[in-house]
């Protein structure tokens, strides 16, 4: 192993320790997509019977998107420990180490995508026991490395805001941005029963075309003309905000 | 070699404020170098462009043989930087935090565990290696600070103010590690609020005040230069107080005394040092003044501080700080 | 005692607006909430057994309402346990001013934040092409309504800080806000609400709060739901207003 992939191991060790190490902190984050999840489908579980509603129940509908609520979760605590590790003088430490900037912003957002799988995998558990049926071994690796990107990338989104701000009241605004592009999508209803302007929004949303893809198995078969959008859209998404970030890791100290 | 150089050394932020307006250092290999200046001066903004975290907008500075604004990376390997206190992860442990920085400073695998063994032992905190940073004590983060700015063994240390809000026990064991290092060769560039750390580790002594050095040079050249040393004398207080004119009057040809606070002092010049005292001792006796008692008064850095800008440095003093207790 | 009530009433509503990062979830999130339920449920008014409304976003308003009272509650007791942590708390209760006064200046607060709210989501029903069926004395309705229920649910916040005194504890009821709201009316309509959320709906206050808040909205300003919704939401007032004084007692016989 490379110096370079130990360090960003180490990092991402380190961000597992809010998870491991404070118990109870990460309760609520943990169980916040699933109380979700029961709580949207005893709610709305009646919106399944409408005419064009394209799963036989709401739950199998919203699981993937409970689970993609957890990549969210996820990419947003990143973004906010960082700004507290900068408050605390902490990221100053890591930016004195002798190494490329790239390799510490990839320990920093590595963290995200293995913390997301804690509350997707709770949320997908909890699924299965309320009756949601098996989507199969492929669908779920699929889904998982669906919930990954998305925690890495909203996590680069969380870490660019968090090096602009440079403090922790800046936490809204990163959640939000998770918030909003996981529901303004196809979430509840299939895209053709959506409002005009949810529609429309939806169609240019990249997370729209993530969650179709996470939500194969769930909602019909794994198929490659569904695969490769969300794969595309998530890659776009990345090359983007990662980029993002990697200006925004570049720029402080100027 | 200079250790570090700067030229003109300038930083003006954003809304426009010149926090660092032109500063020339040259710190030379293995020398302690005292960085003096009271909060706002432009101490830490002149650290943090000589340590790569902040861009130069004037001028150029070189650590270690490197300049900071093209070869960051490369200085960034020769340094050592203690930061304040909290930057330590309270979640992790003293040991884990010292193998990480050794992971992230690039030593091999097959040598962190032994490293950081060493360098725990020598800030003697082999007993709490596994205990969280979070139940560790001020001076103890101090010392894990140490360990972790030394795990590659820098050529140039940076303690940024690494005594304060310390008690005088743990003061004392950082000064000595900080002779040991001296002793090893390490250049140390030392930014601190109290004089007597100054006084008492540097080398040589750089006063900032406004965004630029106002003095420069060894203790003693400072303090030889902000005047000789003070002769203090306590009358015995007569019937009315004690005859101060009279006093003065005996004193008259030893240079012109100035009168206390209180009303039973005089101070004089002695330009002539302790020589001096015998003679003004029988003159007064000669006078007929009782005198109480006499002090000899060296100058500090204080008196410089306060010739070189005309204000004192602000903070309390060690002494008073510790007596607030710990923190 | 009036002149300390409202300096403290003041003291906490300027504090709150200079902490952008609590106002933000106070309206912010229960609006995007909302954004997303209409725009993705929209159609769900056609469902058989749905009462007949002008607009699902009418429908929904209410809803939203209540969650954003309910965290305004949350938001209340955070901002009491912050203060308990930092020692500030104590330093209120070392002053000559009646200790009561406390709670009440913090009450006072979270009645013209609750105010605040209601009046945001009218103007945000209004701006999306939601309507206000029940005219002016709708608005006053929903309005009393949702005052009275923002202080109930302040006073509850406070009883939790004060008995946690920790910040932590408070936040993690949290997502208790969302527990609660689920089991109730306040988002969709009973009768089409899966088991066991019926239910619980059924004896959920926050139901009749919602339905209280709803009813002005969508119709003609009938008596029943309004004076229900007005008398859960004084009762939760009475109740925790009481329940947070005994918990201020004990916190001074503790100390």
């Amino acid at each position: 192993m490379t110096g370079r992939a130990r360090i960003v191991l180490w990092l991402g060790r380190r961000g597992l320790n809010e998870v491991l190490r404070v118990p109870g902190a990460s309760i609520p984050g943990v169980l916040a997509p699933t109380i979700f999840l029961l709580g949207l489908t005893s709610m709305f579980g009646a919106a399944a019977r409408l005419p064009g509603f394209t799963a036989d129940d709401f739950a199998t509908f919203i699981v993937p998107v409970g689970m993609l609520q957890g990549a969210a979760f996820s990419g947003a605590a990143t973004g906010v420990n960082l700004a507290r590790d900068i408050e605390r003088g902490w990221f100053d430490r890591l930016l004195l180490v002798p190494a490329p900037r790239l390799t510490l912003l990839a320990g920093i957002v590595a963290s995200a995508a293995l913390r997301s799988l804690l509350p997707s995998s709770v949320v997908f558990a909890a699924g299965l026991l309320i009756g949601v049926p098996w989507p199969g071994l492929g669908a779920t690796a699929l889904a998982f490395a669906l919930v990954m990107g998305l925690a890495l990338g909203l996590a680069c989104y969380a870490t660019t805001l968090a090096l602009a701000f440079r403090t922790q009241q800046a936490a809204p605004l990163m959640q939000m941005g998770g918030f909003v592009l996981v529901l303004f999508t196809p979430a509840f209803a299939p895209e053709d029963l959506l409002a005009g302007w949810m529609h429309a929004i939806a169609t240019v949303n990249p997370v729209t075309y993530v969650l179709e893809g996470a939500r194969q198995g769930f909602v019909g078969d794994v198929t490659w003309p569904r695969t490769w959008p969300a794969l595309a859209a998530l890659g776009g998404m990345l090359a983007l905000l990662g980029s993002l970030a990697v200006r925004g890791m570049r720029r402080t100290g100027r | 070699m200079a250790a570090i150089e700067t030229e003109g050394l300038e930083r003006t932020f954003k809304g426009g404020l010149t926090a660092v307006a032109g500063v020339d250092l040259a710190v030379r290999e293995g020398e302690v170098y005292g960085f003096l200046g009271p909060n706002g001066a432009g101490k830490t903004t002149t650290v943090r462009m000589l340590v790569t975290l902040l861009r130069p907008t004037g001028g150029r500075a070189t650590v270690a043989g490197h300049d900071v604004a093209r070869e960051p990376d490369a200085v960034r390997r020769r340094i050592g930087v203690a930061l304040q206190e909290a930057a330590l992860d309270p979640l992790m442990t003293g040991r884990e935090l010292v193998e990480l920085q050794a992971t992230l400073h690039g030593i091999s695998p097959a040598r962190v565990r032994g490293r950081a063994r060493e360098l725990l032992e020598r800030v003697d905190l082999l007993d709490a290696q596994d205990r969280r940073v979070g139940t560790y004590s001020g001076g103890m983060k101090r010392r894990l600070d140490l360990a972790l700015a030394l795990i590659h063994e820098p050529a140039v240390l940076f303690l940024d103010e690494p005594t304060t809000g310390l008690d005088p026990v743990s003061r004392m064991t950082l000064w000595d590690e900080v002779r040991r290092l001296k002793a090893a060769g390490t250049t140390v560039f030392l930014t601190t609020q109290y004089l007597e750390e100054a006084d008492q580790l540097a080398d040589r002594v750089g006063i900032i005040d406004g965004g630029r050095l106002v003095a420069e040079g060894t203790p003693a050249e400072l303090k030889a230069e902000a005047g000789h040393a003070r002769l203090d004398l306590t009358f015995a207080a007569g019937g009315d107080g004690p005859d101060l004119e009279a006093a003065a009057a005996a004193l008259r040809p030893f240079g012109t005394p100035a009168p206390g606070t209180d009303g039973t002092h005089l101070r004089l010049a002695l330009p002539g040092g302790a020589a001096e005292i015998a003679p003004i001792v029988r003159a007064l006796d000669e006078a007929g003044v009782e005198l109480r008692g006499l002090q000899v008064v060296q100058p500090t850095l204080d008196d410089v501080f306060v010739a070189r800008t005309g204000h004192r440095l602000d903070p309390e003093e060690p002494r008073a700080d510790a007596a607030a207790g710990p923190r | 005692m009036t002149r300390v009530v409202a300096a403290l009433a003041r003291r906490a509503l300027r504090t709150t607006a200079r902490r952008p990062q609590f106002v933000a979830p106070l309206v912010l999130f229960p609006t995007l909430f909302l954004a997303a339920n209409v725009g993705g449920l929209t159609r769900a008014t056609s469902l058989p057994g749905f009462p007949p409304v002008p607009s699902f976003l009418d429908f929904q308003l209410a809803g939203s309402l209540t969650q954003a009272l309910l965290l305004g509650g949350v938001a209340s007791g955070i901002a009491i346990a912050l203060e308990i942590e930092m020692g500030f708390f104590d330093r209120l209760l070392a002053a000559p001013i009646p200790r009561v006064a406390i709670v009440l200046g913090r009450l006072c607060a979270a009645a013209v934040v609750a105010l605040g709210q209601v009046a945001w989501f009218l103007a945000v029903d209004l701006a999306f092409g939601g309507s206000v069926e029940g005219g002016p004395l709708g608005a006053l309705a929903v309005a009393a309504i949702g005052v009275v229920a923002g202080v109930g649910f302040g006073a509850t916040g406070i009883t939790i800080a004060l008995l946690a005194r920790n910040v932590a504890t408070v936040q993690g009821v949290f997502p208790l806000v969302f527990v609660i709201l689920f089991g109730s009316s306040a988002f969709f309509p009973r009768d089409l609400l899966q088991s066991p959320a019926r239910e619980v709906a059924r004896y959920n206050p926050l139901s009749l709060i919602a339905d209280g808040l709803r009813d002005p909205l969508v119709g003609p300003v009938s008596a029943g739901p309004v004076l229900e919704g007005l008398a859960a939401a004084g009762g939760v007032a009475v109740v925790m207003t009481a329940a947070c004084v005994l918990a201020l007692r004990r916190r001074l016989a503790r100390a």
